[in-house]
Protein backbone atom coordinates (compact mmCIF):
# COMPACT_ATOMS: atom_id res chain seq x y z
CA UNK A 1 0.00 0.00 0.00
CA UNK A 2 1.03 3.50 -0.78
CA UNK A 3 0.23 7.13 -0.73
CA UNK A 4 0.55 8.39 -4.69
CA UNK A 5 1.24 12.00 -5.71
CA UNK A 6 -1.32 13.21 -7.18
CA UNK A 7 -1.19 16.75 -7.59
CA UNK A 8 -3.14 18.30 -11.02
CA UNK A 9 -3.31 21.39 -13.11
CA UNK A 10 -6.51 22.89 -13.06
CA UNK A 11 -6.28 22.49 -16.76
CA UNK A 12 -5.94 18.24 -15.78
CA UNK A 13 -8.56 18.94 -13.83
CA UNK A 14 -10.90 19.96 -15.82
CA UNK A 15 -9.75 17.51 -18.92
CA UNK A 16 -9.75 14.29 -16.16
CA UNK A 17 -13.95 15.94 -15.06
CA UNK A 18 -14.74 15.68 -19.14
CA UNK A 19 -13.13 12.19 -19.29
CA UNK A 20 -14.58 10.56 -16.18
CA UNK A 21 -18.30 11.72 -17.77
CA UNK A 22 -18.01 10.11 -20.48
CA UNK A 23 -16.92 7.02 -19.00
CA UNK A 24 -19.92 6.92 -16.87
CA UNK A 25 -22.06 7.21 -19.46
CA UNK A 26 -20.95 4.13 -21.02
CA UNK A 27 -20.47 2.58 -17.44
CA UNK A 28 -24.13 3.22 -17.02
CA UNK A 29 -24.90 1.28 -20.37
CA UNK A 30 -23.34 -1.81 -19.43
CA UNK A 31 -19.55 -1.09 -21.33
CA UNK A 32 -16.98 -3.06 -18.58
CA UNK A 33 -13.87 -1.65 -20.43
CA UNK A 34 -15.05 1.60 -18.81
CA UNK A 35 -16.01 0.11 -15.52
CA UNK A 36 -12.37 -1.07 -15.45
CA UNK A 37 -11.28 2.03 -16.81
CA UNK A 38 -13.49 3.84 -14.16
CA UNK A 39 -11.97 2.10 -11.50
CA UNK A 40 -8.43 2.59 -11.94
CA UNK A 41 -8.79 6.14 -12.40
CA UNK A 42 -10.87 6.81 -8.92
CA UNK A 43 -9.97 3.93 -7.01
CA UNK A 44 -6.97 5.13 -4.98
CA UNK A 45 -8.79 8.45 -4.41
CA UNK A 46 -11.84 6.56 -3.01
CA UNK A 47 -9.94 4.16 -0.94
CA UNK A 48 -8.13 6.68 0.83
CA UNK A 49 -11.10 8.52 1.95
CA UNK A 50 -12.79 5.01 2.94
CA UNK A 51 -9.63 3.65 4.56
CA UNK A 52 -9.48 7.05 6.32
CA UNK A 53 -12.60 6.54 8.18
CA UNK A 54 -12.69 2.93 8.63
CA UNK A 55 -9.37 2.58 9.73
CA UNK A 56 -8.94 -1.10 8.97
CA UNK A 57 -7.63 -1.99 5.43
CA UNK A 58 -9.78 -5.41 5.10
CA UNK A 59 -12.77 -3.60 6.24
CA UNK A 60 -12.27 -0.76 3.64
CA UNK A 61 -11.39 -3.17 0.98
CA UNK A 62 -14.91 -4.91 1.95
CA UNK A 63 -16.76 -1.63 1.85
CA UNK A 64 -14.72 -0.80 -1.31
CA UNK A 65 -16.25 -3.68 -3.35
CA UNK A 66 -19.93 -2.63 -2.09
CA UNK A 67 -18.97 1.04 -3.45
CA UNK A 68 -18.28 0.03 -7.12
CA UNK A 69 -20.81 -1.99 -7.53
CA UNK A 70 -23.07 0.11 -6.47
CA UNK A 71 -21.13 2.39 -8.84
CA UNK A 72 -22.06 -0.07 -11.35
CA UNK A 73 -25.15 -0.54 -11.05
CA UNK A 74 -26.33 3.04 -10.53
CA UNK A 75 -24.42 4.74 -12.88
CA UNK A 76 -27.38 5.36 -15.05
CA UNK A 77 -28.68 8.07 -12.61
CA UNK A 78 -25.50 9.90 -12.22
CA UNK A 79 -26.48 13.54 -12.95
CA UNK A 80 -23.87 15.79 -14.82
CA UNK A 81 -25.94 18.50 -13.54
CA UNK A 82 -26.25 18.08 -9.92
CA UNK A 83 -22.45 17.05 -9.41
CA UNK A 84 -19.05 16.15 -10.39
CA UNK A 85 -18.41 12.43 -11.41
CA UNK A 86 -15.95 12.37 -8.42
CA UNK A 87 -18.19 14.30 -6.66
CA UNK A 88 -21.11 11.61 -7.05
CA UNK A 89 -18.34 8.72 -6.32
CA UNK A 90 -16.93 9.95 -3.27
CA UNK A 91 -20.38 10.85 -1.85
CA UNK A 92 -21.33 7.31 -2.53
CA UNK A 93 -18.13 5.84 -1.21
CA UNK A 94 -18.46 8.42 2.43
CA UNK A 95 -21.77 7.57 2.72
CA UNK A 96 -21.37 3.88 2.32
CA UNK A 97 -18.00 4.29 4.49
CA UNK A 98 -20.12 6.01 7.53
CA UNK A 99 -23.14 3.91 7.01
CA UNK A 100 -20.51 0.89 7.87
CA UNK A 101 -18.53 2.56 10.87
CA UNK A 102 -21.99 3.71 12.27
CA UNK A 103 -23.08 0.07 12.85
CA UNK A 104 -19.56 -1.61 13.55
CA UNK A 105 -18.39 0.74 15.87
CA UNK A 106 -17.86 -1.26 18.88
CA UNK A 107 -15.78 -3.62 16.84
CA UNK A 108 -13.55 -1.20 15.18
CA UNK A 109 -9.89 -1.12 16.57
CA UNK A 110 -8.12 1.78 15.08
CA UNK A 111 -4.87 0.68 13.84
CA UNK A 112 -1.88 3.78 14.59
CA UNK A 113 0.45 2.35 13.15
CA UNK A 114 -1.55 1.87 9.60
CA UNK A 115 -2.71 4.90 9.64
CA UNK A 116 0.47 6.50 10.52
CA UNK A 117 1.60 4.87 7.12
CA UNK A 118 -1.35 5.61 5.13
CA UNK A 119 -2.09 9.26 6.25
CA UNK A 120 0.48 12.08 5.93
CA UNK A 121 -1.27 14.90 8.06
CA UNK A 122 1.54 17.52 6.52
CA UNK A 123 0.90 16.68 2.65
CA UNK A 124 -0.58 19.65 0.56
CA UNK A 125 -4.14 18.89 0.00
CA UNK A 126 -4.86 16.18 -2.80
CA UNK A 127 -5.85 18.14 -6.18
CA UNK A 128 -7.69 15.02 -7.33
CA UNK A 129 -11.33 17.03 -6.85
CA UNK A 130 -12.00 19.75 -8.74
CA UNK A 131 -12.87 22.54 -6.32
CA UNK A 132 -9.64 24.49 -4.82
CA UNK A 133 -12.23 27.37 -4.93
CA UNK A 134 -14.68 26.06 -2.98
CA UNK A 135 -11.86 24.57 -0.56
CA UNK A 136 -10.45 27.75 -0.19
CA UNK A 137 -14.13 29.42 0.68
CA UNK A 138 -14.71 26.21 3.31
CA UNK A 139 -11.24 26.36 4.27
CA UNK A 140 -11.93 30.04 5.40
CA UNK A 141 -15.26 29.61 6.53
CA UNK A 142 -13.77 26.42 9.28
CA UNK A 143 -10.95 28.94 10.15
CA UNK A 144 -13.63 31.26 11.63
CA UNK A 145 -14.89 28.70 13.62
CA UNK A 146 -13.51 28.09 17.35
CA UNK A 147 -10.06 26.34 16.98
CA UNK A 148 -11.48 23.08 18.67
CA UNK A 149 -15.03 23.41 16.77
CA UNK A 150 -13.27 23.20 13.37
CA UNK A 151 -11.33 20.61 14.17
CA UNK A 152 -14.58 18.32 15.34
CA UNK A 153 -15.56 18.91 12.19
CA UNK A 154 -13.07 17.89 10.44
CA UNK A 155 -12.20 14.83 12.19
CA UNK A 156 -15.88 13.87 12.19
CA UNK A 157 -15.87 14.71 7.81
CA UNK A 158 -12.66 13.07 7.33
CA UNK A 159 -12.13 10.47 10.37
CA UNK A 160 -15.38 9.09 10.75
CA UNK A 161 -15.84 10.06 14.59
CA UNK A 162 -18.72 9.61 16.63
CA UNK A 163 -20.08 11.91 18.71
CA UNK A 164 -18.78 9.39 21.81
CA UNK A 165 -15.54 9.74 20.03
CA UNK A 166 -15.62 13.39 20.06
CA UNK A 167 -16.73 13.75 23.47
CA UNK A 168 -14.10 11.52 24.47
CA UNK A 169 -11.15 13.29 22.42
CA UNK A 170 -12.42 16.99 23.62
CA UNK A 171 -13.24 15.89 27.16
CA UNK A 172 -16.96 17.03 26.97
CA UNK A 173 -20.09 15.28 27.18
CA UNK A 174 -22.19 14.42 24.73
CA UNK A 175 -24.81 16.64 24.86
CA UNK A 176 -22.22 19.56 24.99
CA UNK A 177 -20.51 18.38 21.86
CA UNK A 178 -24.00 17.80 20.11
CA UNK A 179 -24.95 21.45 20.70
CA UNK A 180 -21.18 22.17 19.89
CA UNK A 181 -21.39 20.70 16.47
CA UNK A 182 -25.14 21.95 15.44
CA UNK A 183 -23.80 25.92 16.20
CA UNK A 184 -20.74 24.66 14.11
CA UNK A 185 -22.66 23.76 10.98
CA UNK A 186 -25.49 26.53 11.11
CA UNK A 187 -22.02 28.83 11.57
CA UNK A 188 -20.79 27.36 8.68
CA UNK A 189 -23.57 27.45 6.59
CA UNK A 190 -24.22 30.86 6.71
CA UNK A 191 -20.86 31.41 6.36
CA UNK A 192 -20.63 29.72 3.31
CA UNK A 193 -24.21 31.25 1.84
CA UNK A 194 -24.53 28.22 -0.51
CA UNK B 1 -36.61 25.69 15.88
CA UNK B 2 -38.62 26.07 12.62
CA UNK B 3 -39.34 22.73 10.43
CA UNK B 4 -36.83 23.58 8.17
CA UNK B 5 -34.41 24.44 10.71
CA UNK B 6 -34.57 20.75 12.33
CA UNK B 7 -34.82 19.18 8.53
CA UNK B 8 -31.02 21.46 7.64
CA UNK B 9 -29.84 20.15 11.21
CA UNK B 10 -30.50 16.36 10.26
CA UNK B 11 -29.27 16.76 6.85
CA UNK B 12 -25.78 18.61 8.33
CA UNK B 13 -25.07 15.73 11.17
CA UNK B 14 -25.88 13.26 8.32
CA UNK B 15 -23.74 14.57 6.26
CA UNK B 16 -21.26 14.88 8.67
CA UNK B 17 -21.88 11.02 9.70
CA UNK B 18 -22.15 12.35 13.38
CA UNK B 19 -25.84 10.89 13.64
CA UNK B 20 -25.95 7.57 15.50
CA UNK B 21 -26.44 4.21 14.07
CA UNK B 22 -30.40 4.60 14.13
CA UNK B 23 -30.79 8.21 13.57
CA UNK B 24 -28.71 7.67 9.93
CA UNK B 25 -31.38 4.59 9.11
CA UNK B 26 -34.22 7.27 9.79
CA UNK B 27 -32.87 10.01 7.99
CA UNK B 28 -31.68 7.57 5.34
CA UNK B 29 -35.52 6.26 5.06
CA UNK B 30 -36.98 9.52 5.12
CA UNK B 31 -34.68 11.01 2.57
CA UNK B 32 -36.26 9.23 0.11
CA UNK B 33 -40.31 10.35 0.90
CA UNK B 34 -38.90 13.67 2.12
CA UNK B 35 -37.83 15.89 -0.99
CA UNK B 36 -37.06 18.89 1.39
CA UNK B 37 -34.51 16.52 3.45
CA UNK B 38 -33.19 14.84 0.14
CA UNK B 39 -32.28 18.67 -1.41
CA UNK B 40 -31.02 19.71 1.97
CA UNK B 41 -28.48 16.42 2.00
CA UNK B 42 -27.54 17.46 -0.97
CA UNK B 43 -26.76 20.66 -0.37
CA UNK B 44 -24.67 19.86 2.48
CA UNK B 45 -22.68 17.24 0.60
CA UNK B 46 -21.77 20.31 -2.24
CA UNK B 47 -20.76 21.95 0.70
CA UNK B 48 -18.40 19.68 2.38
CA UNK B 49 -17.07 17.73 -0.25
CA UNK B 50 -14.35 19.96 -0.88
CA UNK B 51 -12.55 19.11 2.51
CA UNK B 52 -11.76 15.44 0.73
CA UNK B 53 -9.33 17.03 -0.83
CA UNK B 54 -7.22 15.97 2.52
CA UNK B 55 -7.23 12.62 1.56
CA UNK B 56 -4.86 11.04 0.28
CA UNK B 57 -4.98 8.87 -2.29
CA UNK B 58 -4.04 4.72 -1.25
CA UNK B 59 -4.06 1.82 -3.45
CA UNK B 60 -6.03 -0.77 -2.94
CA UNK B 61 -4.88 -4.30 -2.96
CA UNK B 62 -4.51 -5.84 -6.90
CA UNK B 63 -6.45 -8.19 -7.00
CA UNK B 64 -9.46 -5.88 -5.73
CA UNK B 65 -11.35 -5.15 -8.75
CA UNK B 66 -11.48 -9.00 -9.66
CA UNK B 67 -13.48 -9.36 -6.71
CA UNK B 68 -15.63 -6.76 -7.64
CA UNK B 69 -16.04 -7.54 -11.36
CA UNK B 70 -16.90 -11.41 -9.64
CA UNK B 71 -19.66 -9.49 -7.45
CA UNK B 72 -21.07 -8.11 -10.24
CA UNK B 73 -22.00 -11.32 -12.29
CA UNK B 74 -22.84 -12.90 -9.23
CA UNK B 75 -25.23 -10.53 -8.90
CA UNK B 76 -26.31 -9.98 -12.49
CA UNK B 77 -27.15 -14.02 -12.53
CA UNK B 78 -28.90 -14.11 -8.86
CA UNK B 79 -31.43 -10.66 -9.79
CA UNK B 80 -32.73 -12.13 -12.58
CA UNK B 81 -35.26 -14.50 -11.07
CA UNK B 82 -35.54 -12.49 -7.85
CA UNK B 83 -36.84 -9.64 -9.83
CA UNK B 84 -40.04 -11.57 -11.04
CA UNK B 85 -40.50 -12.92 -7.74
CA UNK B 86 -42.03 -10.61 -4.96
CA UNK B 87 -40.70 -11.25 -1.57
CA UNK B 88 -43.41 -13.45 -0.13
CA UNK B 89 -43.24 -15.42 -2.74
CA UNK B 90 -39.46 -16.02 -2.16
CA UNK B 91 -40.08 -16.76 1.67
CA UNK B 92 -42.60 -19.23 0.23
CA UNK B 93 -40.38 -20.98 -2.29
CA UNK B 94 -37.57 -20.99 0.60
CA UNK B 95 -39.92 -22.94 2.95
CA UNK B 96 -41.16 -25.20 0.52
CA UNK B 97 -37.03 -25.99 -0.10
CA UNK B 98 -36.69 -26.17 3.70
CA UNK B 99 -39.27 -28.44 3.90
CA UNK B 100 -38.11 -30.90 1.34
CA UNK B 101 -34.63 -31.04 2.74
CA UNK B 102 -36.46 -31.50 6.40
CA UNK B 103 -37.93 -34.75 5.39
CA UNK B 104 -35.11 -35.59 3.55
CA UNK B 105 -32.18 -35.02 5.73
CA UNK B 106 -31.94 -34.42 9.81
CA UNK B 107 -34.73 -34.15 12.30
CA UNK B 108 -37.26 -31.73 12.00
CA UNK B 109 -36.60 -30.25 15.26
CA UNK B 110 -33.44 -28.95 15.02
CA UNK B 111 -33.81 -27.31 11.59
CA UNK B 112 -36.76 -25.81 12.63
CA UNK B 113 -34.57 -24.72 15.84
CA UNK B 114 -32.37 -23.27 13.34
CA UNK B 115 -34.62 -21.45 11.52
CA UNK B 116 -36.18 -19.61 14.45
CA UNK B 117 -33.10 -17.03 13.86
CA UNK B 118 -33.43 -15.97 10.60
CA UNK B 119 -36.64 -16.48 8.84
CA UNK B 120 -40.32 -16.38 11.08
CA UNK B 121 -42.27 -19.42 10.19
CA UNK B 122 -45.36 -18.65 9.70
CA UNK B 123 -47.11 -21.72 10.75
CA UNK B 124 -50.54 -21.92 12.88
CA UNK B 125 -48.80 -24.64 14.73
CA UNK B 126 -45.51 -24.43 15.91
CA UNK B 127 -43.27 -27.04 16.47
CA UNK B 128 -44.43 -29.51 19.08
CA UNK B 129 -41.72 -30.81 20.88
CA UNK B 130 -37.94 -29.88 20.61
CA UNK B 131 -35.21 -31.94 21.53
CA UNK B 132 -32.55 -29.98 21.92
CA UNK B 133 -29.33 -31.75 20.85
CA UNK B 134 -26.03 -29.82 21.86
CA UNK B 135 -23.91 -31.73 19.80
CA UNK B 136 -25.54 -29.93 16.78
CA UNK B 137 -24.79 -26.62 15.06
CA UNK B 138 -26.27 -24.45 12.29
CA UNK B 139 -24.80 -22.06 9.95
CA UNK B 140 -27.08 -19.74 7.53
CA UNK B 141 -25.68 -18.08 4.77
CA UNK B 142 -27.59 -15.13 3.30
CA UNK B 143 -26.85 -11.49 2.41
CA UNK B 144 -29.77 -9.01 2.56
CA UNK B 145 -32.11 -10.07 0.38
CA UNK B 146 -29.83 -11.59 -2.22
CA UNK B 147 -29.44 -15.44 -3.10
CA UNK B 148 -27.86 -17.57 -2.93
CA UNK B 149 -28.50 -18.98 -0.01
CA UNK B 150 -27.46 -22.03 1.95
CA UNK B 151 -27.96 -24.09 5.25
CA UNK B 152 -25.10 -25.95 6.85
CA UNK B 153 -25.39 -28.46 9.41
CA UNK B 154 -22.67 -30.05 11.71
CA UNK B 155 -22.48 -32.74 14.35
CA UNK B 156 -19.54 -31.26 16.62
CA UNK B 157 -19.53 -34.92 18.20
CA UNK B 158 -18.97 -36.57 14.65
CA UNK B 159 -17.99 -33.96 12.62
CA UNK B 160 -20.17 -34.68 9.56
CA UNK B 161 -21.72 -31.69 8.15
CA UNK B 162 -24.45 -31.36 5.80
CA UNK B 163 -24.84 -28.39 3.27
CA UNK B 164 -27.82 -27.71 1.77
CA UNK B 165 -28.59 -25.14 -1.06
CA UNK B 166 -31.56 -23.52 -0.50
CA UNK B 167 -32.25 -21.22 -2.64
CA UNK B 168 -28.75 -21.02 -5.21
CA UNK B 169 -29.11 -20.93 -8.70
CA UNK B 170 -26.80 -23.86 -10.68
CA UNK B 171 -24.52 -22.22 -12.69
CA UNK B 172 -23.24 -23.90 -15.44
CA UNK B 173 -19.72 -22.80 -15.57
CA UNK B 174 -19.26 -22.11 -11.98
CA UNK B 175 -19.51 -24.05 -9.13
CA UNK B 176 -19.56 -23.53 -4.88
CA UNK B 177 -16.63 -24.23 -2.95
CA UNK B 178 -16.94 -24.11 0.66
CA UNK B 179 -14.26 -22.87 3.01
CA UNK B 180 -13.22 -22.63 6.61
CA UNK B 181 -11.22 -20.50 8.62
CA UNK B 182 -9.80 -20.35 11.88
CA UNK B 183 -7.36 -18.98 13.99
CA UNK B 184 -5.99 -22.09 14.87
CA UNK B 185 -5.79 -22.74 10.97
CA UNK B 186 -3.33 -19.91 10.55
CA UNK B 187 -6.05 -17.18 9.13
CA UNK B 188 -6.03 -18.18 5.79
CA UNK B 189 -9.15 -20.20 4.06
CA UNK B 190 -8.52 -23.79 3.70
CA UNK B 191 -11.13 -25.72 1.15
CA UNK B 192 -13.60 -27.92 2.07
CA UNK B 193 -13.93 -29.29 -1.34
CA UNK B 194 -16.74 -28.41 -3.60
CA UNK B 195 -20.54 -28.39 -3.62
CA UNK B 196 -21.33 -30.41 -6.59
CA UNK B 197 -24.96 -30.20 -7.19
CA UNK B 198 -27.58 -27.52 -6.19
CA UNK B 199 -30.38 -29.69 -5.59
CA UNK B 200 -29.40 -31.81 -3.18
CA UNK B 201 -26.77 -31.83 0.24
CA UNK B 202 -23.66 -32.20 0.41
CA UNK B 203 -21.95 -34.13 3.00
CA UNK B 204 -18.40 -34.57 4.16
CA UNK B 205 -16.91 -35.81 7.67
CA UNK B 206 -14.38 -33.38 8.67
CA UNK B 207 -12.33 -35.88 11.10
CA UNK B 208 -9.02 -33.79 10.30
CA UNK B 209 -10.24 -30.69 12.50
CA UNK B 210 -10.77 -30.65 16.19
CA UNK B 211 -14.59 -30.17 17.47
CA UNK B 212 -13.24 -26.94 19.16
CA UNK B 213 -11.81 -25.42 16.13
CA UNK B 214 -14.66 -25.97 14.51
CA UNK B 215 -17.08 -24.22 16.95
CA UNK B 216 -14.91 -21.36 16.96
CA UNK B 217 -14.47 -21.38 12.77
CA UNK B 218 -16.03 -19.09 10.27
CA UNK B 219 -17.38 -21.19 6.88
CA UNK B 220 -17.62 -19.55 3.60
CA UNK B 221 -18.57 -20.33 -0.16
CA UNK B 222 -17.43 -18.66 -2.88
CA UNK B 223 -18.59 -18.95 -6.34
CA UNK B 224 -15.55 -20.05 -8.10
CA UNK B 225 -14.96 -21.88 -11.78
CA UNK B 226 -15.55 -25.01 -12.66
CA UNK B 227 -13.47 -27.34 -11.18
CA UNK B 228 -12.69 -24.83 -8.10
CA UNK B 229 -10.43 -22.18 -7.55
CA UNK B 230 -7.53 -22.30 -9.75
CA UNK B 231 -5.47 -20.49 -6.74
CA UNK B 232 -6.42 -22.99 -3.88
CA UNK B 233 -7.70 -19.34 -2.24
CA UNK B 234 -11.30 -17.95 -2.59
CA UNK B 235 -11.44 -16.16 -5.69
CA UNK B 236 -15.27 -15.34 -6.30
CA UNK B 237 -17.55 -13.88 -4.48
CA UNK B 238 -18.42 -15.17 -0.97
CA UNK B 239 -20.83 -15.72 1.92
CA UNK B 240 -19.88 -16.33 5.32
CA UNK B 241 -21.61 -18.05 8.74
CA UNK B 242 -20.45 -18.62 11.96
CA UNK B 243 -21.86 -21.75 13.86
CA UNK B 244 -25.19 -21.35 16.19
CA UNK B 245 -26.09 -24.06 18.74
CA UNK B 246 -29.24 -25.86 17.13
CA UNK B 247 -30.82 -25.61 21.08
CA UNK B 248 -31.84 -21.84 21.00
Amino acid sequence: MRAAPQIKSPETARNRRTVLKQILVRVAEGDRAAFAKLYQMTSMKLFGVVLRILRREDLAEEVLQEIYVSIWENAAKFDANRASPISWMATIARNRAIDTIRRRQPDIVEDDHLMNNVIDETAKPAQLLEMSDDLRRLEHCLDGLDEVRSEMVRLAYLEGYSRQELAARFDQPVGTIKTWLRRSLMQLRDCLGI
Amino acid sequence: MSDRDEIDIIAAEYVLGTLDSAERSAASARRLQDPALDRAIQHWDHRMLPLLKHVQAVSPSADLFAKIEARIDLRAQFAKPVKHETPAANVVAMRRQIVRWRAATIGATAIAAALAGFIILASPTPTPTLTLDSNRFFAVFQENDQLPEFLLSINLETRELTIRPVNAPNMPDRTYQLWIVAEELGQSPRSLGLLNTVSTPTQKRLSEFDSSVLRGATFGISVEPKGGSPTGKPTGPALHGKLYPASL
